[in-house]
């Protein structure tokens, strides 16, 4: 055996064994491969076992060639064994791949009605400047429906307001203004009362577009010592800010209420043109949302607060109204229908 | 009420104000306009005769007209109008004029030149439903007397504008030109001129006797008059009256009329022959008594309803309506005018009994000037003197009380109403207001005025009204915003607001909807829950006079609305849903109802149709667990799952086999379960689970104040055991025999920490009429680690009580 022979021998191994490492492409393959090129039984490890048969002086150059070439199988192996893992990891992942456009896995969100979400979002309102809240019955008595609001029987006010009624004395409530008398009654002679009154009410009304024989509304209700028409007008003005946006602002006009004195209906800018005038604002710039006013000497001095000394303001929204303004809602009969696909676009929170 | 521009401007003079001006300052002092029309916009249409008719030589229905317009020369007219003669006077739109909707032009038709068009009162854009059949079919009639060629708009006044007034019902001075005419001359600071009437000396005494036989009419004046046939009214009138929506009929109506919208006074005319032995009483009718009215419909009378009566009978209700016995007709000659003041509310109940709303009622309810009954009575007879050539027969006379109303003497503090608006008006300002109302003004002392209010105004009556008519003249933009002064508050909801919120909170995060329906309800709606016969939900509030019978009662149940809901969602293609509503409902304390109903507060859950599809599980009938995950999460937000007891439950609307009731200690708060079938069947829901609990009971067993468990210091073991037991054992039974048997088997504690069924399972391997239940026991002690021989111990305790008690076998052994 002649050194020279085996260096060549070794080359040609090499460039053989690199070649054939390019064809191994799987787990399989490259464990045979390894296995010719590099086990214990392959020629390289033949040659080295041989070595000896060499010449003394020989024996370094040509275990030197053999090592190299061993070197470069091994380092030449491990990359080809990087890569093929990785490219097995690659096809796993494209085997797993979900499809992130499927829907996930959740419950339906619920909703809150339209209704309840706007009287919440007008409570959470007044909650925030310090009122409270009240409830009352919604079968109410003559007395306190209208009598002890300033309305006598046979007082052609009545005509503005249609009622059911359950006996002489006994009617569905028309507004959530006998909650002012009530809430005095139990409050007084505490001062402030600060209340806000949520709750059904009924109207002798045939259901229509803009008409329901039952509707909600929100009272609110302030008596204290030197309580001012301005500071109904301030109390308000917030309110709008708050539901409406910060840009908003009230205007009053003379109105009437047998139970208020001044009166006022109460606009704020359009919603919807922000007051430069449109359809549902009739080109006024301005709506109506709600009635006001100085709650009457009577009615103060009938639930047991002098008027001399205390003075109060109320006011009555719809919240109907204010649910179909803000959220473009444009038959009230819907609130009832409970169309599902209506009362699901609420589920959103925001 | 119409008010007309231009009669407005009659007595205030506010010609250089635009109507639509005029509308923005009475809207904004509390006199809402409602709308500001044109009353009709006419323009090139003259005053015309017609002085010849020839057929149309290639129309059997037309007519080809020469008419003569004055100083517009002579024109050659097609027209249709059968009423259409030589010698009639008629309006003639010219070419080139306007008309309501349309302009006219020369044409030709059916081959004859037209120079213009005959009008009738429609295209005129007259009141045409308050005018008669005469004047709407066919050309409107203009008198013999109409001058050629005149305008026909000035002619008619039709160049008006009339404003819509929506009034509140304070403000009865407004039913009449008088108070708007002192309302707008305050507004404008313009001075008022209204006629005088005359009151002619040396008449000598009225041929009338007036006698007040009720206290409900505080003053009766009449005259009499005579000389008068019946005739219309000049066409001015007539125009007033429609621009006011009032229908002409004869001069003598039309006065009383006109000069009800000038001074707000009703009046009333009748025949004067009519009237036995020349006496007038007003008293309240007799019972039983009978009366045709004017629309000669007979009514049958009571000691409630007031009356115009002679010597003999009833001649009208005071008012009201007139009686048909003494109506004016084409033989009338003498007439009594009447003007009286009765009492409001007697005429607002008449009214309402007799299901009348006359202009004249109106006023009576709303409250009449004492002052104008006088002043009214003598304005119609100076119209019907100058107007029918009338003459006086006597004085007016008058019985009751005397016309001199003092004025309202109000005590008013400028101070004290800047106070009240938040304002700072100078004192001198109010008092131009008030002047500028007609109010007077005494200063007493310093801020302590006497304001004299006329009688024109019964609405004000306190210094708060004071305050309100200079904030409402002033303009109410003078009220600044200020903040709210006085003690803090804190704002907090109620207990049972709280629970109402978190009651919504959970619900939606479950994936509940939540509804809002009427509580008025059918009676009949009930009747699907098979209520036995004297069941308490059956007695309900109901309406005295309902819209209709589906709004009639007040609920006692909510299940009936939720049906609906789910019924009207079912029929629009939804396949399923889960809603829920907090309402009320009314239990009357007992029938027929005297006093007010309980109003207690549910949430009611109905599941219906099946489990909304999705990619990660096939859609499945909503079923009783799924109301009770949810009744269960409820519990656990309240923090009242682990005392909450379900037991099965008798409803009679629920499935007897699949429904439970929930006892929260010796308090039921509610039940949940598939619906009967029957009930099912009847509410048209499909198979449904319905769940309804009160929430007063709920809110009884909250506890504000609770605090956490400390964490376990030693490991617990958990070990599964499943048994075989017979169908009808439930796991409540077994897990309260696994707790009882742990406990008798510890020696100080209960090493069961916890217990719970994991998997049931029926099928193969498990004999019939039995189940396997799997159950997961938790083993903890809080003093030491335990050990495997120390839980077999409790373990085999826990097996042998449920052999004993149920005959368990473990599942390996069955
Ligand atoms: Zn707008």
């Amino acid at each position: 055996m002649q050194a020279h022979d085996v260096e060549q021998k070794v080359d040609q191994l090499a460039t053989a064994a690199m070649q054939r490492l390019q064809a191994a492409d799987d787990a399989h393959s490259l464990e045979e491969w390894r296995v010719a090129y590099l086990g214990k039984k392959s020629e390289l490890s033949q040659i080295l076992r041989q070595l000896g048969q060499l010449p003394a002086e020989e024996r370094p150059r040509v275990g030197d060639a053999v090592n190299r070439a061993r070197q470069q199988l091994q380092a030449a192996y491990a990359a080809r064994k990087q890569a093929l893992a990785e490219a097995e990891q690659q096809r796993r992942f494209a085997d797993e791949a979900v499809d992130v456009t499927l829907p996930g896995r959740r419950t339906p969100r619920g909703a809150l009605h339209p209704l309840v979400r706007t009287m919440y979002e007008i409570e959470e309102i007044f909650l925030g400047m310090g009122f409270s809240i009240a409830e009352g019955p919604e079968v109410e008595t003559d007395e306190y429906n209208f009598e002890k609001l300033n309305l006598p029987k046979d007082h052609p006010a009545r005509d503005m307001q249609d009622t059911f009624y359950i006996t002489d004395t006994l009617l569905l409530r028309t507004h959530t203004s006998p909650m002012q008398v009530r809430t005095m009654e139990r409050m007084r002679p505490l001062a402030p009362v600060k209340v806000v009154v949520p709750g059904r009410v009924y109207r002798r009304d045939e259901d229509d577009a803009t008409h329901s024989h039952a509707f909600n509304q929100v009272e609110g209700l302030v008596v204290d010592r030197g309580v001012r028409m301005s500071d109904l007008k301030g109390v308000l003005e917030q309110f709008a800010r708050a539901m409406f946006g910060p840009d908003q602002a009230v205007r009053l006009r003379p109105s009437f209420f047998p139970f208020t004195e001044p009166s006022a209906e109460v606009d704020v800018r359009c919603i919807q043109c922000g007051g430069t005038g449109c359809r549902v604002c009739k080109e006024t710039g301005w709506i109506e949302i709600l009635g006001a006013g100085m709650v009457h000497p009577r009615v103060l001095d009938g639930a047991g607060y002098d008027s001399r000394e205390f003075s109060g303001f109320a006011f009555g929204m719809g919240v109907e109204r204010i649910a179909m303004l803000k959220y473009g809602i444009e038959d009230i009969r819907q609130f009832y229908q409970n169309d599902l696909r209506l009362l699901r676009q609420f589920a959103r929170a925001w | 009420m119409k008010l007309s521009y231009n009669w407005l401007c009659e007595y205030v003079d506010v010609r250089d104000v635009t109507p639509e001006q005029l509308a923005a300052r009475l809207t904004q002092a509390g006199i809402e306009v409602e709308g500001v029309a044109p009353r009709s916009r006419v323009r090139g249409v003259v005053v015309a005769e017609v002085t010849a008719c020839q057929p149309h030589p290639h129309a059997d229905r037309l007519q080809v007209c020469t008419v003569h317009a004055g100083v517009h020369g002579t024109h050659s007219v097609v027209c249709g109008a059968r009423n259409v003669r030589p010698g009639m006077r008629a309006a003639l739109a010219l070419p080139g004029a306007e008309l309501p909707g349309q302009r006219i032009e020369r044409a030709v038709i059916r081959g004859v030149r037209s120079e213009g068009m005959l009008c009738s009162a429609a295209e005129l854009g007259l009141e045409v439903r308050l005018l008669p059949k005469e004047q709407t079919e066919g050309l409107y009639p203009l008198p013999d007397d109409a001058p050629l060629g005149e305008e026909v708009s000035a002619y008619l006044g039709l160049d008006d504008v009339v404003l819509d007034l929506s009034l509140t019902p304070n403000r009865s001075d407004c039913l009449s030109l008088r108070g708007l005419a002192y309302e707008v001359g305050a507004l404008f600071n313009r001075p008022v001129h209204m006629p005088q009437p005359s009151d002619p000396a040396g008449l000598g005494p009225s041929p009338l006797q007036v006698r007040l036989d009720s206290p409900l009419c505080s003053r009766y004046e009449a005259q009499v008059l005579c000389g008068l046939t019946p005739r219309p009214s000049p066409l001015w009138l007539q125009m007033r009256l429609l621009a006011s929506g009032i229908r002409p009929i004869n001069l003598i109506v039309d006065v009383t009329n006109y000069v009800m919208l000038e001074w707000g006074q009703p009046l009333h005319a009748f025949d004067g022959d009519e009237v036995q032995e020349q006496t007038i009483v007003v008293r309240q009718a007799r019972p039983g008594e009978r009366l045709v009215t004017l629309d000669g419909v007979e009514r049958t009378l009571d000691e409630d309803v007031l009356v115009i009566a002679d010597s003999a009978r009833a001649i009208g209700i005071a008012g009201v309506m007139g009686g048909e016995n003494s109506e004016v007709r084409a033989s009338t000659r003498t007439i009594v005018l009447e003007s009286a003041s009765f009492d409001a509310v007697s005429v607002r109940r008449t009214g309402q009994r007799l299901g009348l709303r006359s202009e004249a009622q109106q006023r009576f309810e709303k409250g009449i000037d004492p002052l104008a009954v006088r002043a009214a009575l003598l304005r119609a007879a100076d119209l019907l003197c100058s107007l029918g050539g009338a003459q006086r027969v006597g004085s007016w006379v008058m019985a009751g009380s005397s016309p001199e109303a003092p004025d309202q003497v109000i005590p008013f503090s400028p101070r004290a109403a800047n106070q009240l608006l938040g304002t700072e008006v100078d004192p001198a300002e109010m008092a131009e207001v008030l002047h500028r109302l007609g109010f007077g003004v005494q200063q007493t002392a310093a801020d302590q005025w006497l304001v004299h209010v006329p009688s024109r105004r019964p609405d004000v009556s306190m210094a708060a009204d004071l305050a309100e008519e200079v904030a409402r003249v002033l303009g109410y933009d003078r009220i600044p915003s200020t903040p709210l002064q006085g003690a803090a508050t804190a704002g907090v909801r109620t207990p049972l607001q709280r629970l109402r919120k978190r009651t919504r909170e959970v619900l939606t995060g479950l994936g509940l909807t939540e509804v809002f329906t009427y509580a008025l309800t059918h009676p009949a709606a009930l009747d699907a829950l098979r209520l036995p016969a004297d069941a308490p939900d059956r007695r309900q509030v109901t309406l005295l006079l309902p819209m209709s019978e589906e709004r009639s009662a007040l609920r006692t149940r909510l299940l009936p609305s939720l049906a609906q809901v789910a019924q009207y969602n079912l029929a629009r293609g939804v396949t399923g849903g889960q809603v829920f509503e907090i309402a009320r409902v009314y239990l009357p304390h007992k029938v027929p109802v005297t006093e007010q109903p309980a109003e207690p507060e549910y949430w009611a859950g109905l599941w219906f149709g099946s489990t909304e599809p999705s990619v990660w599980e096939r859609p499945r009938p909503y079923d009783f667990y799924d109301a009770k995950g949810a009744v269960e999460s409820w519990l656990e937000a309240l923090g009242l799952l682990e005392q909450a007891e379900f037991r099965p439950a008798l409803s009679p609307w629920l499935h007897p086999g699949r429904s439970a009731e929930v006892w929260l200690g010796d308090t039921r708060v509610g039940s949940l379960g598939e619906l009967h079938p029957e009930t099912a069947d009847r509410l048209e829901t499909g198979s449904a689970v319905y769940a309804e609990f009160a929430l007063d009971p709920v809110l009884a067993c909250l506890s504000e104040r609770w605090r956490v468990t400390r964490l376990p210091r030693y490991p617990a073991v958990r070990r599964d055991l499943a048994v075989v037991v017979a169908h009808q054992v439930s796991a409540a039974a077994l897990l309260q025999a696994a707790y009882r048997a742990a406990a008798a088997a510890g020696e100080e504690e209960n090493l069961l920490a916890d217990c719970r069924v994991f998997d049931v399972y029926t099928g193969r391997g498990i004999p019939a009429g039995h189940k396997s239940v799997a159950v997961a026991l938790t083993f903890r002690s809080a003093e030491r680690t335990l050990t495997d021989t120390q839980v077999q111990a409790v373990e085999a305790q826990i097996l042998r009580q449920w052999h004993e008690q149920f005959g368990a076998v473990l599942r390996a052994e069955a």
